[in-house]
């Protein structure tokens, strides 16, 4: 084997490849495109901050003489708040039906009816209260209902402590100051026994809800930092099978397979060479994606070189690079030219791309198409990469996936070569 | 004399075709051979077995004394086939640089062979531009170029002058004539007689996957050419004129379009028979000369059929 030969199948491919204008498109520009595309439509700049409903209110509770009357509800609703971000963008309507109409125009996310005598049952009972949530999107229903919802849920706790804040006043004039009783607890007072009582009925569990979710779900940079090593894996994947389909097909087409194979080249030489210059394609591109979603989208994708683990990323970019250029291989048996074969591998990989977890997060997917996301090993080698590029993961946390993946592609690989040499024979008579 | 190509009784058989019936020829050390006969004669399938690209059915190749799948064979030929079989989207330079490093040559030493080949066959002032846009005659010059790049002992040329004008067909018969003043030895398939005529030492006549025929050129027509040949130049060409000239002198006649050539044994008695037969079937002659008999002569003769049917 004589490196030079394989070096002059790596210059000839990566000079040549370059130079066509539709191969640059696929492994640069495509993946740009539709991460800006999710950069800027699904995760726009504003992703994480507090939604603004558009509220419709019809007020029929205007002249009643409770301090919590429907103009004052209307005044809370109007000012309330979340991180500094008011939560309602109040309209007041004259009637119901023009509120509904509304609604079904698209122009409001939700609407609430405040009966006459609001106020009044607020104080001597139990208010009523009627709400029209928008269902012009299925996602636009849960959000809008998911803020209506816990507004009323607080506003009722509020307004109940409250109401006993009041009761418990004119109550406790009655309970002696100084009467004790034993409890559980130890000794109270009975007046303190009284107050948690009540306290107890009116709000019986006083759970506090936090969100602990990692970064790379919330946070804009982290999510377009997830979305570009998805990118690169959707590249990696179409590209890889594109280079391994059209190795053998492009060269007989354009007869030149057999100039090549008339030199004292060994198919093995060949086989590394092109191989080589995948690879070599593959990682510019890679590099070219993830710069430019750092410079530009600012993604958050961290690889620090003294950190042992992080090189276990060009690790397993070369991983996948073998494990689809020897897919590649495999598909180059079915593609009669480099047309077809090209166009059968994008397909192939931007498919794959989409039901297999690599492109969409596996949560986003049926039950049926993350089993095959589970068993795909690319999407493997993507996770390890996003696992220690975005979430920083430690080195035995990625270990046994990345064992598992050397393996498979070994395995892939060998397949690959059996077929490439096969392919080979079926052309020229070795 | 040592033959540096041998070919022992080759049969070559794709499914119930059988492309080569039995061939044996031989290349010296020095010589121009050239394999003659028209498209689909077998030409090509033997130069593949011969540059160890297909295997025979039956019979025995030696390259340099070696079987052609070695690559020590493989080094020594300078393979130009009939499609240019170019990366398009390389300069000529750059396809040139590729082969050099197939054959294991790179560096200076390999620019300056690139340079001193792409002088040769005038593209040095093209060896910049991508190939896709190079036309028929360039890619074909720029192929021949590839197949010298290594200086190899022997040089297998198929159809290597297809497709190119008069004036660049010849220098592209300088250069296999100096190479053969080199030493070197040239496998030649062609369909052009004058090609083989000017270039060859010897000759083989390939038909229907078979040697017809061997020989030095010069012995070749003398032998199974005809005695003379009666070529007549016409304003226009009767039709039927061929079927009729047939008739009356009883011998092989090529129309090419308003050029009449007729095989003679007696042109004194044949030349007023043809003439008058034009003028009857409405013909016009513009000139009129007998001459000596071409390879295509001798195969029309052994065949019937022209070279370029």
């Amino acid at each position: 084997m004589k490196w030079v030969r394989i070096k002059a199948f790596i210059v000839a491919y990566i000079k040549a490849l370059f130079r066509d204008k539709a191969s640059v498109f696929w492994i640069i520009v495509w993946p740009l495109l539709i991460l800006l595309m999710t950069a800027y439509i699904f995760i726009p700049p504003s992703f994480g901050n507090p939604v603004t409903l558009n509220l419709g209110v019809v007020n029929n509770d205007v002249e009643s003489m409770s301090p919590f009357n429907g103009t004052s509800f209307v005044v809370m609703l109007k000012e309330f708040e979340y991180n500094g971000t008011k939560l309602f963008e109040v309209k007041l309507y004259g009637n119901e039906s023009m509120l509904i109409n509304e609604l079904r125009r698209g122009k409001l996310d939700a609407g609430i009816v405040i009966p006459e005598g609001f106020g009044e049952e607020v104080i001597l009972g139990q208010a009523y209260l009627k709400v029209y949530i928008s269902g012009e999107s299925v996602y636009d229903f849960q959000v809008n209902k998911a803020m209506l919802g816990e507004f009323m849920r607080q506003l009722s706790v509020h307004i109940a402590l409250e109401k006993l804040r009041m009761t418990m006043k004119y109550v406790m004039k009655w309970v002696p100051e100084n009467v004790t009783i034993r409890t559980s607890h130890g000794v109270m007072s009975l007046r303190e026994l009284i107050w948690r009582y009540m306290l107890g009925m009116v709000l019986p569990i006083n759970a506090s809800v936090k969100e602990v979710a990692p970064k790379a779900v919330v946070d804009r940079p982290y999510l377009l930092g997830w979305f570009s090593l998805g990118a690169i894996g959707m590249m990696l994947l179409y590209s890889g099978f594109s280079i391994g389909a059209t190795t053998i097909v492009e060269e007989k087409e354009e007869g030149r397979l057999y100039r090549i194979l008339s030199t004292p080249v060994t198919e093995i030489e060949m086989l590394i060479g092109k191989t080589i210059g995948g690879l070599v394609v593959l990682a510019i591109s890679s590099l070219i994606i993830v710069v430019a979603a750092i410079m530009l989208l600012h993604a958050k994708v961290e690889w620090n070189p003294l950190r042992l683990v992080d090189w276990l990323v060009p690790l397993h970019l070369l991983l996948i690079s073998i494990m689809t250029i020897s897919i590649g291989l495999m598909i180059s048996l079915i593609a009669k030219t480099t047309k077809g074969a090209s166009n059968l591998a994008t397909v192939l990989g931007l498919v794959l791309a989409f039901i297999t977890g690599i492109w969409f997060p596996r949560e986003w997917m049926p039950k049926s198409l993350r089993i095959l996301a589970d068993i795909f090993p690319i999407t493997w080698s993507v996770d390890v990469m996003r696992d220690i590029m975005v979430k920083r993961a430690m080195l035995h946390e990625v270990m046994i996936p990345t064992v598992k993946c050397v393996f498979i592609t070994i395995g892939i690989f060998t397949i690959g070569i059996m077929l490439y040499r096969k392919m080979i024979r079926k052309y020229v008579e070795m | 004399m040592v033959y540096v190509i041998e070919v022992s009784n080759v049969w070559k058989r794709y499914g119930d075709k059988e492309a080569l019936k039995g061939v044996s020829i031989r290349v010296g050390e020095g010589e121009v051979v050239s394999l003659l006969g028209p498209n689909g004669a077998g030409k090509t399938t033997l130069i593949s077995i011969i540059v160890g690209i297909l295997k025979p059915t039956k019979g025995i190749v030696k390259v340099g004394g070696m079987d052609p799948k070695d690559p020590n064979a493989r080094s020594i030929i300078g393979f130009c086939p009939q499609e240019s079989a170019l990366n398009g989207d390389l300069t000529g330079r750059e396809n040139m640089l590729f082969y050099a490093r197939l054959h294991g040559l790179d560096g200076v030493r390999a620019k300056r062979r690139i340079n001193e080949l792409l002088e040769k066959v005038g593209l040095l002032g093209d060896a910049d531009r991508l190939v896709r846009r190079y036309s028929g005659g360039m890619k074909r010059r720029l192929s021949l170029a590839i197949a010298l790049i290594h200086d190899p002992k022997i040089l297998v040329l198929d159809e290597p002058t297809l497709g190119m004008d008069p004036g660049m067909r010849r220098r592209v018969w300088d250069i296999v004539k100096e190479a053969r003043d080199k030493g070197k030895s040239v496998l030649l398939a062609t369909h052009y007689m004058e090609e083989a005529d000017e270039l060859s030492d010897r000759v083989y006549i390939v038909h229907e996957g078979r040697v017809l025929i061997e020989g030095n050129p010069q012995q070749l027509k003398e032998e199974y050419g005809p005695p003379s040949v009666i070529e007549i130049e016409l304003y226009k060409s009767p039709s039927e004129l061929g079927e009729n000239i047939r008739k009356v002198v009883g011998s092989n006649v090529m129309i090419d379009e308003c050029l009449l050539r007729v095989h003679s044994k007696s042109p004194d008695e044949d030349v007023p028979k043809i003439i008058s037969q034009i003028y009857n079937l409405g013909g016009d002659v513009k000139s009129l000369r007998v001459t000596k008999p071409t390879l295509e002569d001798v195969f029309l003769r052994l065949t019937g059929r022209r070279l370029r049917e």
